[in-house]
């Protein structure tokens, strides 16, 4: 059986993820910890952390990250409430509304999920976290195009979609 | 830039169900953003960058051990004030489940995260009376303690133990209810 030959596989390469910004909003020091890391061996230079989802949508409009990987459950300000926010933001400031969100839960009953997924969240991920569901929820995030709904009192990915959470 | 789609487009049944003031757009992708719309991501996996992410997750899993015997210390002093109505210590107790729930599998404690995810369940379904009692809640720190000092019990006596977890909180609950 001849193997295969290791090379540039993927699109989103180091030399992609060198390019990428992307926001952490996690209240767990651990969790900051690990995805951080996680993050840094994908080859991801610009990381930047938020606590809860308050600082984290100020870190959104400020930093304008590529991508968001949030936790769901967060006081005083969750990643529902924060993915929320940041649908219905403007892009006139510069940062993007489109931008993919990521959420990373330990609550992965089919209500929650449900519940993420009306408030604009790209992908949910169920805790706990494996190398290889968020390597793959990242290159799927940066590299598939999505079609957004745009309707009264809402624009984000479409509510009407199934959202199954990743598990590892 | 974006590209707008009218409903016609677009397949399945939310195209036909779409009223007026609905608009579909198409998002580009970060990729075609940063490297233009010719940019095509083949969607396979780098596996050398998933083998040192897995190396990251080892080297860091020491780490983790140090803090989670930390937490599981911290929950045996939580448990009692929590029992006894201490809402500080209740929130902390809850915290720290929490976090286990979601590290604890990843860093090769799966059966920790089992047990506080339990945990973490009976209390999210709690009302404020189901903690007096105590039992429950003391149930799954022990649990927790036991797993931590016994990492290679038998995936049988930990199913058993869940088991035992699911059927005790049915009878507490079932008690409420009665009373």
């Amino acid at each position: 059986m001849s193997a295969e030959p290791p090379g540039p596989s993927t699109g989103a390469d180091e030399d992609f993820f060198r390019r990428l910004k992307v926001l952490v909003v996690e209240d767990s020091a651990e969790m900051q910890r690990l995805l951080v890391a996680l993050l840094e061996t994908m080859g991801v230079t610009r990381i930047v952390v938020a606590r809860d989802g308050e600082k984290g949508l100020s870190a959104f409009a400020a930093e304008r990250p590529d991508i968001i990987v949030t936790d769901g459950a967060m006081m005083p300000m969750n990643g529902y409430e924060m993915t929320r926010a940041i649908r219905a933001c403007a892009s006139g400031d510069g940062a993007n509304p489109d931008v993919p969100i990521l959420m990373i839960s330990g609550h992965a009953g089919r209500e929650e999920v449900a519940h993420a997924r009306d408030q604009g969240v790209t992908d949910y991920l169920a805790k706990p976290l494996s190398a290889e569901m968020l390597y793959e929820a990242i290159v799927a995030a940066v590299s598939k195009p999505i079609h957004f709904v745009e309707k009264p009192g809402y624009r984000g990915p479409s509510p009407k979609r199934s959202l199954a959470a990743r598990r590892s | 830039m974006h590209e707008r789609r009218s409903p016609s487009r677009l397949a399945g049944k939310e195209a036909a169900e779409t009223p007026a003031e609905v608009r579909f757009v198409r998002v580009p992708s970060i990729a075609e953003r940063k490297l233009g719309s010719d940019y095509v991501a083949p969607m396979r996996l780098d596996p050398r960058i998933l083998e040192q992410m897995q190396t990251t997750i080892r080297d860091l899993e020491t780490q983790y051990a140090d803090a989670l015997k930390s937490q599981v210390a911290m929950l045996q002093v939580l448990v009692e004030p929590a029992c006894k109505g201490d809402a500080d210590a209740r929130r902390r107790l809850y915290a720290l489940a929490h976090d286990m729930r979601g590290l604890a599998g990843t860093f090769g404690h799966p059966v920790i995260g089992q047990f506080a995810d339990s945990l973490c369940r009976y209390i999210e379904q709690s009302q404020s009376e189901d903690w007096g009692d105590g039992t429950v809640v003391t149930f799954h720190v022990d649990a927790i303690r036991d797993a931590l000092e016994n990492p290679r019990t038998d995936p049988t006596v930990t199913m058993e133990t869940l088991n035992a977890l699911e059927r005790l909180i049915g009878a507490t609950r079932r008690q409420r209810s009665a009373g």
